[in-house]
């Protein structure tokens, strides 16, 4: 299905009017407080809906997608730990009151009245460096979701004829141009105040959007099939797992104990269950579950008994399908069984080759000893026998009995001897058998991947499961709920240009569900779109993870709703462009450019300055954002590029706010080793092999552990060194609450 | 046990968040509105504040 004049009606309407809006706002613009923050007069009904508008864009929904393709509803944990962390924040203030209290426009422009000027330049630019990286990937991810959602291909372009040389221009980089051209115009001209006149037109349509689609895939899916399938999903992957493991355990067991050279048989190597003819007959039934998924789709829109009827036969093969992967499930976790059971095998022997190896090596050094010991008294019999001396028969008695221990304990060596080469043998025979297991389990995995057409699903609910996300990636994610909420620039805006500390609470505790639904809708959509491409056996070619929401959704959307979710969807990028830009052009200004000037700036001058910057800041964005590939999962590359100052700030906030022992020499430790973390993560992970590479939750976790390590030594070390305390914000502000 | 407790989890925090984002679309949108309206109201007047420190208290 491709775009009906009633879809391009309503996304032309709504681009006219948010535009329109948005440039007529430039009127109220008389300073940089009122470009920065709307002078300050920002109220909470109109802050939630900015707030919410700013934080959902299209790369929010394919990255929050993405993560329930993958790991079903436990991939919307962040959104609930976001919820929890900000009715927490709004109902103590921690952070956002003092930080509101003190009358600044940015949060290093904070630090430069605790810590001093050059904190707050150090801080600028890792915030700069951090949001600015974050920032690159959204015209890339949004302009994939409008061409996979309207049905067009990413990679289509026009050639246009230019110099004699000629000009090839792809419709996703024009698109998403054409759409930040219209951002940066009404950015440019009314700052904040038009950002937050769009955001609130964008909330009402990005609302309407995620409402109904998330309604239409719930009714479409239903939640009860939901519920059931994605346990069955999952199972395939922990079977895919557990042979994938055990292939590889047999395997290092085997090399450890007898290495293999290359082109060795690998041991009596029996056939796997699933011969080539089975493989073939099952890739038969997912070719087939795919043309019948397709036939049913287009006879949808057709004569409805001939839709009924594709329907049906497009069920039939899908159950046969799901048949077939469940066998291969079983087949994998028995094969994996059996691979564990060679590889203990396999150890129980090297045990006893090493007991009987034990043996025979005491057995050998005990007849030696003996003969020694029988060598020491015959010679002690020959110097004894003297011609001055008879012979004495006790000695020639002991001589002879040492004799003949040595003979009985060197045939006992022989014995263990030929115990350790039969023990030996039967290790090198073990590990045949294991190698043996190896590939059969080897085998049974790639079947299992084969017919599962590549999809795998995670713990679906549980997040703290060992076969999910685990314990320690909660903890990270709860860590960087709270530092967002607290530290993020463009969260922080809100707080800044709220009424006062009360409204900016009362933001955080009303925006604070807001968050679950930012997960989890999006999460629902991911998850319609694994069960619909699980059904008839793997995604297309030229999609992924990444892609699979949006290509699913051009296939469920009827008329009409299309056009309003690529509405919705155009209104929730522009809002966070806009927001986006905005934000770090402030911060540019404010913490970069404003601290070195010896003269400040006339309020032209400033203004001037920040659209500047607005539009520079686009033209990045423009060519980073569009040529730049994501390396690995778009959200791994927002955490990362997010820590390079999540970690840092949070615990240079908190240490302001705080701690009256936090001084500049904690600040600049805590700014430099929180970075250390994400760095040394995406330096070490691009030169290193897969195996030795640093988990994200560990670079995470790292990076808070290091930031606030950094705060309390450095500034105890500055105490030592004689560096004062930071000066006391309440003074500075005169306004705490 | 625990993934059913899980599953009912999810299946809450769904349906809640469909109803929480419709009713914040109308309450929101209803009152937003008025907000920009006493924003662009308080904007039109003549500038009585410094730039860069906040609201006076009680203002």
């Amino acid at each position: 299905m491709t775009l009906t004049p009633l879809d391009w009606i309503i996304i032309v309407v709504y681009l006219v009017g948010c535009s329109a809006a948005g440039i007529w706002m430039r009127r109220y613009v008389r300073n940089v407080e009122d470009f920065a923050v709307a002078g300050r007069e920002m109220d909470l009904n109109l802050g939630v809906a900015s707030l919410a508008a700013t934080e959902v864009g299209i790369v929010t929904v394919m990255y929050t997608a993405q993560m329930g393709f993958t790991d079903g509803l436990a991939g919307a944990t962040f959104g609930v730990l976001g919820c929890l962390a900000m009715i927490l924040i709004g109902c103590t203030g921690f952070v956002i009151a003092p930080l509101r209290n003190a009358g600044v426009i940015t949060i290093p422009e904070l630090f430069e009245k605790r810590f001093g000027k050059h904190v707050r330049w150090l801080a600028g630019l890792v915030v700069i460096l951090g949001g600015v990286l974050n920032m690159g990937i959204f015209l890339s991810v949004g302009g994939k979701f409008l061409m996979f959602v309207a049905g067009l291909d990413p990679k289509a372009a026009f050639h246009v004829p230019l110099l004699g040389q000629g000009l090839t221009l792809g419709y996703l980089e024009l698109t998403m141009t054409a759409l930040l051209a219209i951002v940066l115009i009404y950015t440019v001209l009314g700052g904040m105040i038009s950002v937050l006149i769009t955001d609130y037109l964008q909330f009402i349509v990005m609302g309407m959007g995620i409402v109904v689609t998330s309604a239409l895939v719930i009714w479409t899916v239903g939640w009860s099939n939901l519920v059931s399938q994605l346990p069955e999903a999952h199972k395939v992957k922990v079977a895919y797992q557990e042979a994938s493991d055990a292939a590889a355990e047999a395997r290092a067991a085997a090399e450890k104990v007898a290495p293999q050279g290359k082109g060795e048989s690998g041991g009596s190597k029996e056939p796997s269950a699933s011969t080539p003819g089975e493989k073939a007959r099952l890739a038969e039934i997912a070719r087939k579950s795919m043309v019948a998924a397709g036939i049913a789709r287009d006879a949808a829109s057709g004569d409805p008994k001939e839709a009924e009827a594709a329907a049906a036969v497009a069920a039939r093969r899908a159950a046969e399908l799901d048949a077939a992967r469940t066998a291969a499930a079983k087949e994998a976790i028995a094969v994996a069984a059996d691979a564990q059971r060679a590889t203990e095998a396999l150890n129980d022997a090297e045990k006893e080759a090493a007991a009987a190896a034990k043996k025979a090596q005491e057995s050998a050094l005990a007849a030696l000893r003996a003969a020694l010991r029988a060598e020491v008294a015959e010679q002690a019999a020959q110097s004894s026998s003297t011609p001055s001396s008879n012979p004495a028969p006790a000695v020639d008695q002991k001589t002879l009995a040492a004799r003949q221990d040595a003979e009985r304990l060197e045939r006992l060596a022989d014995e263990a001897r030929r115990a350790a080469n039969q023990q030996a043998e039967k290790v090198k025979q073990a590990a045949g058998e294991a190698r043996a297991a190896a590939d059969r389990a080897e085998q049974a995995a790639e079947h299992v991947q084969s017919i599962s057409g590549g999809l795998a699903m995670g713990h679906p609910f549980n997040p703290f499961s060992r076969s999910g996300k685990g314990f320690g990636w909660v903890l990270w994610q709860a860590l960087t709920a709270i530092a967002v909420s607290t530290t993020w620039q463009t969260t922080i805006a809100r707080v800044l240009a709220a009424r006062d500390a009360a409204t900016a609470k009362q933001i955080y505790r009303r925006t604070s569900f807001y968050y679950v639904g930012r997960f989890g809708l999006p999460g629902v959509w991911g998850i319609g779109a694994f069960l619909y491409f699980w059904a008839i056996g793997g995604l297309p070619e030229g999609t992924e993870s990444l892609t699979a929401m949006p290509a699913y959704l051009h296939t469920v959307l009827p008329v009409g709703i299309l056009g309003l979710v690529i509405a919705a969807m155009l209104a929730a990028e522009m809002s966070t462009d806009s927001g986006y830009l905005l934000t770090w052009a402030t911060v540019i200004y404010n913490d970069l450019i404003g601290p070195c000037l010896r003269k400040p700036l006339s309020t032209r001058g400033k203004l001037l300055t920040v659209r500047t910057l607005v539009l520079a800041i686009g033209l990045f964005l423009v060519f980073y954002g569009l040529w730049y590939e994501i390396p690995g999962g778009a959200w791994d590359y927002l955490v990362i590029t997010g820590n390079i100052y999540l970690a840092s700030l949070f615990s240079l906030l908190v240490g302001a706010l705080y701690w009256r022992g936090a001084n500049s020499w904690g600040a600049v430790s805590a700014i430099l080793l929180g970075a250390i973390g994400p760095l040394t993560f995406l330096v070490v992970n691009a030169v290193v092999e897969k195996e030795h590479q640093i988990s994200p939750t560990v670079a995470g976790l790292s990076a808070f552990g290091l930031a606030f390590a950094g705060m309390i030594v450095g500034s105890t070390v500055g105490r030592v060194m004689g560096a004062r305390d930071g000066y006391d914000l309440e003074q500075s502000s005169g306004e705490q609450q | 046990m625990i993934d059913d407790a899980f599953k009912w989890f999810w299946t809450a925090m769904v349906f809640a968040s469909v109803a929480w984002y419709g009713y914040l679309l109308f309450h929101v949108g209803i009152r937003g509105g008025w907000d920009i309206y006493r924003m662009t109201r308080a904007l039109s007047r003549p500038a009585e504040k410094s730039e860069s420190g906040g609201r006076p208290p009680g203002a």
